[in-house]
């Protein structure tokens, strides 16, 4: 049988040394040799590595500046590695710094911005240290566990880059003046990081076959409340003024942008949601694109709806859009090629070819006719394909709960061209 | 007895006489042996990995990510021998002085001038320095991001994982004192962050900034000094170890996959 064949291969009491030594020893384990496979594939990455080093020194030589002067204020741009460290420096200024009374003899101090940002650099650093005695789950898989995938994505990329960002916060003030606002890039620290955390929740719970309704309609119903709500107090703030149309109309379409996913993937069937969120925001945003170049070329003077309205509200108006679009489309998308990359937890225990019943009457039931592991692998000429009744026995005594009747009814359904969950719909 | 022979034979005997010496004292073939024994074990041919195993499919998009670790601890060798070179030529000093034109400098600064204008690919060695620096924090990063969304810090590898955040936590640091070392203004800027950030802590504050920069106040400091101490003793030595110790664990415990 196919799984003997695989154990066959497979020496579960190695590692450890063996009892026979040279070359022509019997228990070699099966693998790639370490030469030259093995070496020549470091070979690659290490002439990688050195071509990368090489060709930087050639093109950009390391600048020297001019030398140190202790009595001018210092040029501060640190390497882009300890940016973030230096953003939360600069954060550390809306947190209080109070003086502490002295104790049991021990002096009076102040916690200065400088404490605060050493404290607030050192939290990445713990929080990095406990992990592994907090995530104490089985599972490692990026898309079985999306909630520690979510804060990944949103801690080690998204927050870690905006920190960086707010680091030079005065330059980016200073080449565009229209933010003018230090608390627009403040947002950043939260805002992006908290909206990338959801979308990447939601799309990896879709990516692991979970059940997905309310993580879906939930945040893109808030995002949608919220554009609303923020729209509306805008154009109540701005009051009367002689762009007010166009305001209106841009916030108008925005909000469209996210009332489109929410309401299609609360009220339509997944398919049809799918197709009504990227048709209807590919539309809106192309719609908004060509109003607001209409606007620009139209407008006389200084744009107001660009400088007052929206870049000091963008953390809001542009960004819960763009939200909408991604979470809708992340949740809402077919992912078909993951149910093999969910089959692939299979260590082939067998016990799913035990309980099968159609290897009991099907002639070679005692041969080649393993229905699970021979559609897994795409070797079963149609025939494990056609012949299981999908009677989800095998996925009751998986130790490791895979839905392989699911697998069967996709597979199937890609044969047929429909789909198996919209009840045959036609593509 | 032909010539042939003979000659064979004093031969033998000359390296007998030469070598039997050092042979009787430092006795080697039990040695190569046993390094035999172990090159032609199952370590010679790397173990199948669980994928291979199981002949999995679709879990091949991880796998450039796993030479991650070893780009770093390989830029980490390029960054040794590099090191090495240029410090045959670095002065590790930065205390001001004036210019007979009224021109600042320091002697750091004059070394690395020396570096890239006169000694031969020197502004290579530097710039191999440089750029591998910037890439092995790179790599380390990225390789925490692995090693972080396959779930590889998991029971019974957490001892490895608090390893790795200490070595990258080290591997900024090597970035830091690097970048305070040529002396220049930027070096001033980096330095007087690093010094105030110090200091602020309560109670330990000018203690931890006098034994890392070795003073508080940036203007008499001459923190270039403490910095090469740090970059070229303190931190290689306890990196080597720690770097040694991660990859034996590795070596001991496995690769951990996505499975």
């Amino acid at each position: 049988m196919e799984v003997d064949r695989v154990q066959g291969k497979v020496f579960e009491e190695a590692p450890g040394f063996p009892t026979q030594y040279g070359p022509d020893r019997s228990d070699r384990q099966p693998g790639s040799p370490l030469v030259p496979h093995e070496t020549y594939r470091d070979l690659v990455s290490i002439f990688l590595l050195l071509a990368m080093s090489f060709f930087l020194t050639a093109w950009i030589v390391p600048s020297l500046e001019t030398p140190r002067n202790p009595a001018q204020t210092p040029f501060i741009v640190p390497d882009w590695y300890v940016l973030f460290s230096y953003g939360l420096l600069k954060l550390a200024e809306i947190l209080p710094e109070p003086d502490v009374p002295g104790v049991l003899g021990l002096p009076a101090f102040r916690l200065t911005a400088g404490f605060w940002g050493f404290f607030l650099t050192n939290i990445p650093l713990i929080i990095l240290v406990v992990l592994p005695f907090v995530d104490r789950g089985r599972e490692n898989r990026p898309a079985k566990s999306p909630f520690r995938s979510a804060f990944g994505v949103s801690f080690l990329f998204v927050w870690m880059f905006f920190a960086s960002m707010y680091s030079v916060n005065n330059l980016i003030l200073e080449k565009w003046p229209v933010i003018a606002d230090d608390n627009v890039l403040k947002a950043f620290f939260f805002g992006p990081p908290f909206l990338s955390f959801v979308a990447a929740y939601v799309g990896l719970r879709r990516l692991g076959y979970s059940p997905m309704y309310w993580y879906r309609v939930v945040p893109l119903m808030a995002a949608f409340l919220i554009t609303a709500g923020h729209s509306a107090y805008i154009l109540a703030t701005i009051g009367a003024h002689p762009q007010w149309g166009w305001i209106a109309g841009f916030l108008g379409i925005l909000t469209a942008a996210t009332l489109a996913p929410a309401v299609a993937s609360a009220y339509l069937p997944e398919k049809a949601a799918l197709r009504a969120t990227v048709l209807s925001s590919a539309f809106l945003s192309l719609l908004g694109v060509l109003l607001w170049l209409t606007f620009w070329y139209y407008s006389p003077g200084p744009a107001y709806a660009t400088e007052v309205v929206i870049v000091p509200n963008m953390h809001t108006v542009l960004a819960l859009p763009v939200f909408s679009i991604i979470t809708g489309y992340v949740g809402l998308r077919r992912p078909y090629s993951t149910y093999e990359y969910l089959l692939n937890e299979c260590y082939q225990c067998g016990k799913c070819h035990t309980v099968c019943p159609v290897t009991k009457v099907e002639d070679d039931a005692l041969g080649g006719l393993n229905l699970v592991y021979n559609s897994f692998k795409k070797e079963h000429d149609g025939v494990p394909l056609w012949t299981c009744l999908a009677c989800d026995a095998c996925s009751a005594v998986c130790p490791l709960d895979i839905q392989y009747s699911d697998y069967i009814l996709e597979e199937r359904a890609k044969v047929m061209g429909q789909s198996a969950v919209d009840g045959g719909e036609k593509r | 007895m032909t010539l042939r022979q003979s000659l064979w034979n004093l031969f033998r005997e000359a390296n007998r006489t030469l070598f039997g010496w050092v042979k009787d004292r430092f006795p080697t073939a039990p040695w190569a042996d046993m390094t035999r024994k172990l090159i032609e074990t199952d370590q010679r041919q790397v173990p199948r990995s669980h994928a291979e195993k199981y002949e999995l499919k679709t879990i091949w998009y991880w796998y450039p990510l796993y030479c991650l670790g070893g780009i770093s601890f390989v830029a980490f060798i390029l960054l040794t021998i590099t090191g090495i070179v240029l410090g045959f030529y670095y002065v590790p000093d930065g205390r001001v002085s004036y210019l007979s034109t009224g021109k600042l400098t320091n002697p750091a600064y004059d070394s690395m001038i020396y570096i890239m204008n006169s000694v031969p690919f020197g502004f290579v060695v530097r710039g191999l320095h440089h750029w591998s620096a910037h890439i092995m924090i790179a790599a380390v990063f990225l390789h925490m991001c692995r090693v972080y969304f396959t779930g590889a810090y998991k029971k019974p590898r957490e001892l490895n994982w608090i390893i790795g955040v200490l070595l990258l936590f080290l591997t900024l640091g090597f970035g830091y004192t690097g970048y305070l070392l040529p002396a220049n203004n930027l070096s001033d800027g980096a330095a007087t962050i690093g010094i105030n950030m110090a200091k602020s802590v309560p109670y330990v504050g000018d203690l931890q900034a006098q034994l890392v920069f070795g003073g508080t106040d940036i203007s008499t400091t001459n923190y270039v000094l403490r910095m090469y101490w740090w970059h070229v003793f303190i931190l290689p030595f306890i990196s080597v170890g720690l770097m040694l110790l991660h990859m034996a664990l590795v070596w001991l415990q496995g690769v951990a996959e996505p499975h």
